[in-house]
């Protein structure tokens, strides 16, 4: 290594280039795969196996963890409502959060600056202190236990997001195409539609998994506001941090399973807002 | 046309699942307890499946279990039938909130836990539901390096500490086990078993010079414990993986290891210090707040509580024990039998020296484990000076009963008023 001249460096040095690159590739997919792997190994491996190390690498297809969850009282109840609410909520946060995006990136307001400020001011209190006063507002208005209160909260919670994600959407797409298409016949609501809407899709798919996510991980809200109409997180994930190690990790595929097949539903949306599009 | 017709009937189905959960009138149990996920199972289908009404239970995290109760509170009107939580969650709670239980004609068949289910006013706030304490257990197979003479069932400090010592020098690596995690209930053996063995007391002799040597135990113990223990909080899961073959935890937080391999662990009673075998209670009790939905269908679901039938269905499901008198049966699971048998041992051992709860603390009962916590943190941790450290502390302990006013409570002496840290 150390003779190596100068004249031959640079296709040395693209290879090197290529070797991290190919590196940085494998560890990024291995970051996120592994874990899960073995999420997936461990569910489907019996109590023993489970405490046991070191872990096989192939699962025993031990389903005992698994068929405790299916006896469990309420899962799929617990799930479906988890979907609604995630539903419910990615709706309602790009129907109020895209139009607040429209509005930030295309005109001047008085006050702009304190209404982005105040958007992020949502986040800004922990959920545990603003879920009392929340609790008792929603048990006498008859919010209370309902999945459209606790979609309301959640929504709340993603606004912020998809606010901050559509306006840096239409502050990318220049207004001249707008203007060209007004000019072409298009009414406002046309140019919208016809020209912005196709361009900030993968964008707004991208926000949109934002809020399904916030939803659905979203514990303490959800365990205070719902009581029949618990989620799945909700329904789970207290119960699961002090369970033993093996309905851990078989609970957590469960949470993470649903998730996950959501991403990849829509993941081409996502894609081609990095512009690899596969449509 | 079909799509549509599906959609129609997908929203239907929902719309009548909706409707047969309305028309439940089920009591909504609201627990801190029984929360991991087998633990509820066997609480529904085992313990309230009995109850003719049906019973909702629901087991929370204590900060939604608590959010969601003064919510109702202050809403007044609530869907919480029952409550189901520890002693120290209780005392945290204004006494009106509950409703008085004194003429349910149910009790425990103790006197101590009678008088602690008052929270200090004159009637029964929360009726004693189950009961519980913390022990030792092994793996049998760190029993060959027990110092000689020992008795494992009545070890003191320093057989411990060479008995963790001679397993740390046979395994090559430290193999005590100690629940300091985050969700590790670390600060009751502090308060419980290490205070009281070496002090007689908890609040008084906080900074005495026999507290000092006690800490200085905890150090050498800490020298042979595995020092991933900042990270354990259910000791079962380090017994069953040898992470730890020798640990001290709560009965039900160690049922697992006993229930999946009951012949390789242990149950043993707490060691001893220089005053006696010191050891606490868990006191679980069931309350009715003030917003039940529905007050005779919440009251008669207590009244099943306290059934010896339920609790020993609740032994099983749990592993916390009756507080009536049972008859216990013989079909008991692994974990029951080890962990009533050491519990036994230790409170009948000559030199036992049962401390109480932490009693009249009301909200400052977390302070109160907190000041425990830190200067374990401090002084085992960080390797702070003991002396230093416990005057610090000192302050901070007695705002917190200046503040509360609460009298001392066993092994304490009796005081007139807050009890003193002297």
């Amino acid at each position: 290594m150390t003779v190596v001249t100068t004249d031959v460096a640079a296709p040395d040095t693209r290879k090197a280039g290529r070797f991290v690159y190919i590196s940085a590739v494998a560890l990024l997919c291995a970051w996120v795969l592994v874990p899960i792997y073995f999420l997936l190994i461990n569910t489907l491996s019996s109590p023993e196996t489970v405490n046991s190390f070191p872990k096989p690498f192939i699962p025993e297809f031990d389903l005992g963890s698994l068929q405790f969850f299916a006896g469990f009282a309420g899962m799929l109840t617990a799930l479906k409502n988890s979907v609604l609410v995630a539903g419910m909520t990615m709706i309602m946060s790009i129907l109020i959060g895209a139009p607040a995006g429209y509005a930030l990136s295309r005109f001047d307001f008085r006050g702009k600056e304190l209404f982005r400020l105040l958007i992020l001011l949502t986040r800004a209190f922990p959920l545990p202190l603003l879920a009392l006063p929340l609790a008792v507002m929603f048990i006498q208005t008859g919010l209370d236990d309902t999945v459209f209160g606790l979609a309301l909260v959640h929504t709340t919670l993603a606004i912020p997001f998809s606010v901050l994600i559509t306006f840096s959407l239409f502050s990318g797409i220049p207004i001249e195409l707008e203007e060209a298409a007004w000019t072409l016949g298009c009414t406002r609501l046309t140019a919208f539609t016809k020209v912005v809407l196709p361009l900030i899709l993968p964008g707004i798919t991208a926000s949109a998994i934002f809020a399904f996510v916030i939803s659905w991980n979203e514990v303490f809200a959800a365990a205070v506001l719902t009581i029949e109409n618990r989620t799945l997180t909700a329904f789970l994930l207290q119960n699961l941090d002090t369970s033993p190690l093996h309905l851990k990790f078989a609970g957590g595929f469960i949470l993470v399973v649903p998730a996950l097949i959501f991403i990849f539903a829509v993941r081409k949306y996502l894609f081609a807002m990095w512009g690899i599009a596969n449509r | 046309m079909t799509l549509y017709s599906k959609m129609l009937g997908a929203a239907s189905g929902i719309a009548m699942a909706c409707t047969a959960f309305a028309a439940q009138a089920e009591t909504l149990f609201w627990s801190t307890q029984a929360k991991p996920v087998e633990e509820a199972q066997a609480m529904r289908e085992q313990v309230l499946s009995g109850f003719a009404d049906g019973v909702d239970y629901q087991p929370n995290d204590g900060g939604p279990w608590l959010t969601r109760l003064q919510a109702e509170l202050q809403a007044g009107s609530g869907t919480i039938g029952v409550l189901g939580a520890l002693h120290g969650d209780f005392s945290a709670m204004k006494p009106d909130d509950l409703v008085d239980l004194s003429d349910m004609g149910v009790m425990s068949a103790s006197g101590t836990f009678n008088d602690l289910a008052k929270l200090g006013t004159d009637s029964m706030q929360y009726i004693p539901w189950m009961q519980a304490s913390y022990i030792m257990a092994a793996n049998k197979d760190a029993l060959q390096y027990l110092p000689d003479g020992a008795d494992i069932n009545a070890l003191t400090y320093d057989q411990l500490i060479a008995w963790a010592a001679n397993a740390h020098e046979a395994a090559d690596e430290p193999k005590f086990g100690f629940p300091a995690g985050p969700k590790g209930l670390k600060h009751r053996f502090f308060q419980g078993y290490l205070y009281p063995s070496y002090t007689n007391g908890v609040v008084r002799t906080f900074a005495s010079d026999a507290a000092v040597t006690a800490w200085e135990k905890m150090r050498e113990l800490w020298a042979h414990t595995n020092p991933a223990s900042t990270n354990f909080s259910f000791m079962q899961e380090q017994l069953l993986s040898g992470d730890a073959w020798i640990v001290f935890d709560h009965t039900s937080r160690l049922a697992q290891a006993f229930n999946e391999r009951p012949d390789d662990f242990v149950a043993f009673p707490a060691p001893a210090g220089p005053t006696g075998r010191g050891f606490m209670p868990v006191l679980a009790g069931v309350a009715i707040p003030k917003t039940a939905p529905d007050m005779d269908a919440a009251k008669a679901l207590v009244e099943y509580m306290l059934k010896p039938e339920t609790q020993i269905a609740t032994l099983k499901a749990t592993n916390f024990f009756p507080v009536v008198d049972v008859a216990l049966p013989d079909d008991l699971p692994a974990s029951v039998k080890a962990a009533g048998d050491a519990v036994a041992k230790m409170s009948a051992s000559a030199d036992a020296n049962p401390g109480l709860l932490p009693a009249g603390l009301g909200d400052k009962g977390g302070d109160f484990n907190r000041v425990f916590v830190d200067s374990f943190e401090r002084i085992v941790l960080a390797g702070q000076d003991i002396r230093t450290v416990l005057d610090d502390q000192k302050g901070t302990l007695a705002a917190i009963m200046n503040e509360t006013g609460a009298p001392c409570w066993a092994p304490d002496a009796p005081s007139e008023g807050a009890c003193p840290v002297e």
